[in-house]
């Protein structure tokens, strides 16, 4: 079927199509001409099983790439990611731009959520989107000089010279953030009535962190509202590019915060895919366990704050002290609380120490009997069945224009899980269902994230029963670090070791992309090699930037308690938003 | 002539019976001021990234900060004694991050959590400051990436400790009119012989 799109995109688009790109992913990858890229993202989005969601938009900078064999010779490439649900497909489409001439059209009119994913690359590599109704910067600050994922923006901020603010810097800087509507693209009256703006954020106990929101009010009605991000902004992209393919694992922990070890999980799928690392089994069924876990103790965090921020103030103690359970398993398998970073390409860091089996068990009975409670002390109650039924909903068509995925997605009735639908790390040999809610309100992406727990539970005592034998490491040259044991008999294996421990693995040339299903959506790392030890460029995928994007349409027309509930119910976390 | 001709015990005694004398504590208003002070220390509700995840489950049953006073956290920093930073500070937030450091009352103090806060930690990175203590003066710093919540309530017995040592003005009318702070502690000199005395560790193939 994939093939079967690209004949007819060659067919139809002849003249458009510059270039096929082979990749380590098997993404169909074409290169597009500049002035072509609309209409063949058009296409797609209205051919039969259509590519209806702009997955990911993103650019590289091409200028210091050695290894570009099937590529037209370019300054910078637009990379447009397109997915497919009814077809489970993904294609890539590449526009190449010239130096001189960073200019391409928005595709703003075609995908709603193309918006910040087109201001992020205007603010990252200096892209000019003509037509784009509000082309700002998007996570650096307003007085940026340079486009920071440019080869020649300096990287570490050691290089830029000390930081320094003065009284007349801070002023400054706090005259830029005050909010003018009509540069944001808003009107400040509706002809009879003046609107009132109400500045939310950064600092905010209910947006969870540094997130700002303006609300344009009508009365108590928010009439429309106005991102402001990047406040969480950590570069962690530019990072990529320094840190050797092993020592880059640690950052990837911190992007989901509350994902811990899964955010390694979606890195690694995507490095093993690169160096065709085959992971043994035992490692697989030790990720997948850890990975569960850390979906319910992210899903606990977001259930206990999401009913404090309606208003019910005890539920978030019994949950953090489910949470605090499972980080004593985590801490007596991996050591580490938040952020283990305890994955390694090509397996774990560690084997399962002795007693591990019985921690997870007294866990698993305990906690799905507590759920029970929680459902009694939060879903059935009747202040916060009014505070979220029927807020915040949107439909299954508007998920897929927007980018939705994960439990947002499947509240709308939707039962796409790429567990299932792209079993990786052997899910397919696990017994749990997909749960999915219809109405697509904040009350149903609840319902569908506490089912999740119940089923992650499920998985979870699968692991424990059918923990395979075996290494927990794969024996492919490039996993780091290499086992030990057969150094002291060859020297090569000898090199090998001294090599990926001090230098890092040399991963061969290439791009490779792999997305997971993670605690928030659908999150993955679209990589590209260029033969060296570090990689060329680091693209990461979160969930919570298309789902945050969709803010402004959801909160049109309820109030600003709503709103509370509304961004409650997304489950964001901003270093999943701003990177 | 001294108008206090007797000792407060004796002024109590000839003024109460027996068993009600033992009703009066005496105190130093100095000393009983910085007693309120670090027995209560507020802190803003504020945070910038995982630190502040640990430092909000310091406050859950589990560790239960409350213990220590600190359960109080305030959503406007006008009400807060201590703004904890915990977590990266990027330059888009710093000119945001001094405003509300400004907006805090008097006395205030800073905790510094984390790496991030401390020293901009594992990003070094054209977006982070490389340490709140750049735009900001810190009175404790957390290590830790993120600092366990067991971490985090040391620091702050630790800087209540401190707060109870501190002398500030009481009135405009006499006295020393300087806030004296105590000299910061060294955790590596305090801690360090034991430190490196610590030379058998648990196996981690067990649990």
């Amino acid at each position: 079927m994939a093939d079967g799109v690209i004949e007819q995109l060659k067919l139809s688009f002849a003249n458009a199509i510059l270039a096929e790109q082979t990749t380590h992913d098997r993404i169909p990858t074409l290169w597009i001409k500049a002035d072509e890229i609309e209409k063949v993202l058009a296409h797609l989005k209205q051919i039969p099983a259509p590519f209806s969601m702009l997955y990911d938009l993103t650019a590289i900078d091409e200028t210091e790439r050695e290894h570009r064999s099937e590529q037209p010779a370019c300054d910078l490439s637009v990379v447009y990611h397109l997915l497919s649900m009814e077809r489970n497909q993904d294609i890539r489409l590449k526009v190449a731009l010239d130096d001189k001439h960073l200019n391409i059209s928005t595709v703003t009119g075609l995908f709603k959520n193309a918006s910040w994913y087109e201001r992020e690359v205007f603010d990252m590599f200096g892209v000019n989107f003509f037509g784009h109704p509000c082309l700002k910067r998007l996570l650096m600050p307003q007085s940026w000089q340079g486009h920071p994922l440019r080869k020649t923006h300096p990287a570490r901020a050691t290089e830029m010279g000390s930081y320094q603010l003065s009284v007349d810097k801070e002023q400054a800087e706090q005259d830029l953030l005050q909010f003018k509507p009509e540069e944001w693209g808003l009107k400040s009256s509706n002809g009879d009535q003046e609107y009132m703006f109400l500045n939310l954020g950064p600092q905010h106990p209910g947006t969870h962190g540094v997130l700002r929101i303006i609300l344009q009010l009508y009365g108590e009605e928010i009439n429309d509202s106005v991102l402001d991000i990047g406040f969480h902004h950590r570069g962690a992209e530019k990072m990529g590019e320094r840190q050797n393919w092993h020592s880059y694992i640690p950052y990837t922990d911190r992007i989901d915060y509350l994902g811990g070890v899964m955010n390694n999980l979606a890195y690694l799928l995507a490095v093993e895919q690169l160096a065709g690392i085959e992971v043994p089994e035992r490692a697989q069924t030790i990720r997948v366990m850890m990975c569960e876990l850390f979906r319910i103790a992210s899903h606990l965090v977001w259930y206990g704050t999401f009913a404090q921020d309606i208003g019910s103030l005890s539920p978030v103690f019994y949950m953090f002290n489910d949470r605090e359970q499972i980080f004593r398993i985590v801490e007596g398998i991996t050591g580490g609380r938040m952020h283990p970073s305890w994955f390694r390409i090509g397996g774990v860091a560690h084997d399962l120490p002795a007693g591990w089996e019985k921690s997870i068990l007294d866990f698993t009975g305990g906690f799905l009997k507590n759920l029970k409670d929680y459902d009694r002390l939060v879903m059935e109650n009747s202040i916060f069945k009014s505070r979220t039924v029927g807020i915040g909903a949107y439909s299954h068509a508007e998920a897929l224009e927007w980018g939705v995925t994960g439990a947002g997605l499947r509240a709308t009735g939707s039962d796409w899980d790429l567990r299932k639908k792209r079993p990786y790390s052997g899910y397919q040999n696990y017994n749990f269902d997909v749960p999915t809610a219809k109405n697509g309100d904040c009350y149903d992406r609840g319902l569908v994230r506490i089912e999740e727990m119940r089923q992650s539970v499920r998985i979870i005592e699968q692991c424990v029963k059918s923990m395979p034998k075996g290494p927990i490491k794969s024996n492919h040259p490039l996993t780091t670090p290499p086992n030990k044991e057969q150094t002291l008999k060859h020297i090569e294996t000898m090199i090998q070791h001294f090599l990926n421990v001090s230098w890092g693995p040399i991963m061969p040339a290439g791009e490779s992309f792999f997305g997971i299903e993670a605690t928030k959506g659908s999150n993955g790392y679209y990589l590209v090699s260029d033969g060296t030890n570090r990689s060329y460029r680091t693209r990461i995928r979160t969930p919570s930037f298309p789902h945050l994007q969709m803010v402004p349409l959801l909160s049109r027309g309820t109030t600003i308690s709503d709103l509370m509930a509304i961004l409650g119910s997304i489950d964001f976390v901003l270093a999943d938003l701003d990177r | 002539m001294s108008l206090i001709t007797k000792t407060p015990e004796q002024w109590v005694n000839s003024h109460f019976g027996p068993g009600e004398s033992e009703n009066f504590m005496f105190s130093r208003l100095q000393d009983l001021i910085t007693w309120g002070r670090k027995n209560s220390v507020w802190p803003f509700n504020f945070g910038l990234s995982c630190c502040y995840v640990e430092m909000a489950t310091s406050l859950t049953s589990t560790y239960d900060v409350a213990r220590f006073g600190s359960e109080v956290i305030r959503g406007t920093p006008r009400e807060a004694d201590v703004m904890v930073i915990a977590g990266t500070v990027f330059i888009k937030m710093a000119p945001i991050v001094k405003r509300l450091y400004e907006q805090m009352m008097e006395p205030k103090w800073v905790i510094s959590m984390g790496s991030c806060a401390n020293s901009g930690g594992m990003y070094d990175i054209y977006s982070v400051v490389q340490g709140v203590d750049k735009i900001l003066p810190v009175d404790l710093y957390i290590s830790g990436c993120p600092p366990r919540p067991e971490a985090f309530m040391e620091g702050l017995l630790l800087l209540r400790e401190s707060i109870g040592r501190e002398r500030r003005p009481i009135t405009w009318l006499g006295g020393s009119q300087t806030v004296e702070k105590p000299v910061p502690l060294s955790m590596r000199k305090i801690k360090g012989e034991a430190r490196k005395a610590a030379t058998t560790y648990d196996e981690p193939n067990r649990m």
